[in-house]
């Protein structure tokens, strides 16, 4: 174990990250970045946010590092004595704030903006929005996951409270390069997996190469009152903590009316759902970098408009693979990959299932990792994400829970679905929650 | 078994499951107050199975039987 300030072993799933950075910026100009938005019920001072956040960010210097390899070829990432460098701050401009549109524009312009240069991984987006402010953070998916990035904004919080934040930390990590016997059983249990998915090639809707690169997103965010029917629904229909079990259900649903109405669909939908393996949420060195593995599930077109099956099936495929081992064998596997260059292994990771990846990626982040109900005195409406998913398939569903509501964003590369199929899934999906939209 | 039995080896599991000391884990502490999300919940349906041999997933885990350690105690018990 290496206990080092200035040095990190980049794990498994950090290198696949750090690839699939790789293959986004191959293919849509930006790589993989996400967005946690902060809709406020109040206004901040622009200059007092700026000031506050840039002197939190200067706390870590692992903010401002880089990928490295050693003399034994291990990736690390390799951390500075100091970050010096001033955060990347934008305002929205007044024509933004008339209206929520408004507002989403300018979100979703700042969710597809680059970073200023490779050694920036942050941006926050600032929006007056008249009496109601809105603060987003962009962050660069090789610095944290989705839920690291909530972690950091309520320590930021927590460091406006009390100034109890010390960001110099000491990370504790291996070069994992022992044990190779458990990694190669690891893969080759992951490789029969691979295998069995592979027998039948998953729908997937069509990337236009001649679109923006861009992605757009639709929320659709629930009252509390309508979430806490919706979450009476998933535990009566799927089973007590199953929620996340019932929201894919909704979804594959939702796809596969799509589906249907583009085409005579034949095979099956395949879908890697996100699974933090993070050993302990509460530890400061493990807001950073990635503890993400992979659930996959497979359903039929046959079984996709018959939810007691789809769920009943989902239960099953989950309860396989826990059992199996399969998310932490994936983790223990994917250790084997950091040897290859990301312009490799991005290759690599096309070849099975004749590149077709996935129908489209989901994550359930259930209860927040912001642990505080304001944001330097401003009380929180709401918090989502918006990501920029891999391509392929350039499209995915993230829900999120926060303050008693449930948020579902949806994320596709722009001309991969018109704007009446956008509002088909929405309708689908809330219908099928059992709170239509009045 | 009896029951208290039943809930000691629970707590021992989910104290390995959760990453949390056994003394943290109290047999009326709802699930998800522990932190336990659908995977956790799922570690603990397999933890079962190969602890007291029985299959829980297909069932309906209904909140009333699953909502915390003594009811799936309790549970476990009925179906033994």
């Amino acid at each position: 174990m290496l206990v080092s300030k200035r040095k990190r072993y980049l794990s498994g799933s950090d290198w696949v990250i750090n690839t699939l950075d790789r293959m986004m910026k191959s293919a849509t100009c930006v790589g993989n970045i996400s967005q946690i938005v902060l809709q406020l019920d109040s206004t901040l001072q622009q200059n007092e946010v700026r000031n506050a956040l840039n002197r939190f960010v200067k706390k870590f210097p692992v903010i401002s590092g880089r990928g490295a390899r050693d003399i034994r070829l291990a990736p690390y990432w390799k951390i500075p004595r100091k970050n010096d460098g001033e955060i990347s701050f934008h305002t929205a401009a007044p024509d933004n704030n008339t209206s929520p549109d408004g507002n989403f524009t300018f979100l979703e312009k700042s969710a597809n903006a680059p970073f200023r240069d490779k050694r920036d991984y942050l941006s926050f987006q600032f929006l007056p929005n008249g009496g109601r402010n809105v603060i987003a953070m962009t962050f660069d998916h090789r610095l944290f996951d989705a839920r690291g990035a909530e972690a950091f904004l309520s320590l930021f919080q927590q460091d406006i409270m009390d100034g109890s934040v010390d960001g110099d930390i000491t990370f504790v990590s291996s070069a994992a390069l022992t044990q190779w016997s458990r990694k190669f059983r690891a893969g080759q249990n992951v490789n029969r997996r691979i295998i069995a998915l592979s027998k039948s090639t998953p729908e997937q809707l069509p990337i236009h190469r001649e679109g923006s690169g861009a992605y757009r997103y639709r929320l659709i965010s629930f009252t509390p009152g309508e979430t806490e029917d919706v979450y009476k629904r998933a535990y009566h229909e799927a089973g007590y903590l199953m929620e996340s079990t019932f929201f894919l259900a909704v979804i594959i649903q939702a796809m596969h009316d799509l589906f249907i109405r583009r085409y005579r669909t034949r095979s099956s939908y395949l879908i890697p759902v996100t699974v933090d393996l993070r050993p302990n949420a509460d530890a400061l060195q493990e807001i950073f970098f990635n503890y993400v593995s992979y659930f996959f599930y497979q359903i039929p077109v046959q079984e996709a408009g018959d939810q007691p099956k789809i769920i009943a099936s989902l239960k099953q495929q989950m309860y396989d693979q826990v059992k199996a081992g399969f998310p932490k064998d994936l983790a223990e596997a994917s250790q084997l990959t950091r040897i290859a260059p990301p312009s490799i292994l991005g290759r690599l990771l096309h070849l099975p299932l004749e590149g077709k990846m996935a129908t489209f990626a989901f994550s359930h982040l259930g209860k927040s990792s912001y642990h505080h109900g304001d944001f330097m005195g401003a009380k929180i409406e709401n918090l989502f994400h918006m990501p920029r998913v891999p391509v392929p398939p350039g499209l995915g569903f993230f829900t999120n829970y926060f303050n008693g509501r449930l948020n579902i964003v949806l994320s596709h590369l722009d001309g991969l679905l018109k704007d009446e199929e956008v509002q088909m899934l929405e309708d689908g999906i809330r219908a099928r929650c059992g709170v239509p939209k009045t | 078994m009896t029951v208290e039995e039943i809930e000691r080896k629970l707590i021992e599991g989910i104290s390995t499951i959760t990453n949390k000391n056994a003394s943290e884990i109290t047999v009326g502490k709802a699930f998800h107050d522990l932190g336990i999300d659908s995977m956790g919940f799922v570690e603990i349906l397999v933890y079962i199975e190969k602890t007291f041999k029985l299959q829980l997933i297909a069932s309906d885990l209904t909140k009333k039987d699953f909502e915390n350690i003594r009811s799936l105690a309790a549970h476990i018990n009925r179906k033994l």
